[in-house]
């Protein structure tokens, strides 16, 4: 699965950044997830317990966090989203249009001590 | 037990391989060693072209090749024939290779005295787009049975190489597979992708190819 080795390579920063920053115990990880990207957040989380099971990370919680796709119309300068509007902008109907957000995919932080 | 707080992190999850890429090319570039990541879907021919590709560069340069699978060592057997340094790399149930593994896979193959290693990556079109392995340069093949529609589908594939093959062009008047339109579909997403269509069983379309590589290969040796 897909899913699989990107959430693999999210254990190796988190455990990296434990390390560095002296943390002992992890209670959450909070990953923030674009619409745009790749991952869809429901498999994320079904194989989050095979990535993690055996390392530091087990019985550790997942949270993501989903960003909108939104974009900025480059005609009537609307923010709207496009997933919801068809990569039309819902105001003047303009395909023209600068992407704000929804390509992320990052660890925004842990819950730690 | 001490108090849960929040750590931020703010890190992209393919940041810490990207960063790994980028040190690994720079050492490959000191090394005058190139490293080209060849990528397709099963079955596209892969294997077959890197033998055809072997033939033609073996007298010319000293070539290894990084087989990456998920198991078995069939294909590794059939490069071994060729004559060429070849190691097999399992991923161990992985869809992709990242640049660690593609550093140990260097190690492995006793990379000292190459002028170009060859990694053939897992057959996907999607998980080893998102992972750069610290390649010089990113090879994709397409054949001509998966359909013309595939840089609609894998827009990132083709957005990430230099080079894209398209591959058994010796059986298109059997499918109804637009050539135009692929290279039309898949320059769009990608300006500065150079499109050659190749038969590896028939051997067209191969001078070309070995022509691009072998002048790729050189550059980088030049400048390093």
């Amino acid at each position: 699965m897909h899913e699989l080795g990107v959430v693999m390579e999210v254990v190796k920063t988190v455990q990296r950044f434990a390390k560095e920053n002296g943390v002992t115990q992890i209670d959450t990880i909070v990953l923030q997830i674009g619409e745009l990207s790749s991952m869809i957040p429901r498999y994320v989380h079904e194989c989050y317990p095979a990535a993690v099971d055996g390392t530091e990370l087990d019985q550790t919680k997942l949270k993501i966090e989903i960003i909108p796709a939104n974009a900025l119309c480059k005609n009537c300068q609307q923010v709207f989203n496009i997933m919801k509007n068809r990569s039309i902008c819902p105001e003047c109907e303009s395909p023209e249009w600068g992407l704000l957000s929804g390509r992320e995919f990052t660890i925004k932080e842990i819950v730690a001590c | 037990m001490g108090v849960f707080k929040v750590l931020e992190i703010k890190e992209g999850v393919f940041e810490n391989n990207d960063r790994q890429a980028d040190l690994l090319r720079k050492e490959l570039k000191q090394r005058g060693l190139f490293l080209l990541n060849l990528m397709s879907s099963p079955g596209s021919g892969k294997t077959t072209t890197l033998v055809n590709t072997l033939n033609r560069l073996k007298e010319e340069m000293k070539i290894g090749v990084m087989e990456a699978d998920i198991d078995s060592d069939v294909d590794a057997h059939t490069i071994a024939k060729q004559g060429c340094k070849v190691i097999q790399l399992h991923t161990g149930g992985m869809c992709h290779l990242d640049a660690e593994m593609t550093r140990q896979g260097l190690d492995g193959l006793e990379s000292g005295e190459l002028d170009l290693a060859i990694l053939e990556n897992v057959g996907n079109l999607v998980c080893p787009a998102e992972f750069d392995t610290g390649a010089v340069k990113n090879a994709m093949i397409l054949s001509v049975p998966e359909g013309d529609d595939k840089p609609l589908k894998y827009p990132l594939m083709f957005s990430i190489c230099d080079v894209l093959l398209i591959n058994k062009i010796d059986v298109l008047e059997h499918f109804d597979f637009d050539l135009d339109a692929v290279r039309e579909r898949a320059t769009k997403l990608n300006p500065n992708l150079k499109v050659i269509p190749i038969s590896a069983r028939t051997g067209e379309g191969i001078d070309e190819w070995v022509r691009w590589l072998c002048q790729e290969v050189k550059q980088w040796q030049v400048e390093a």
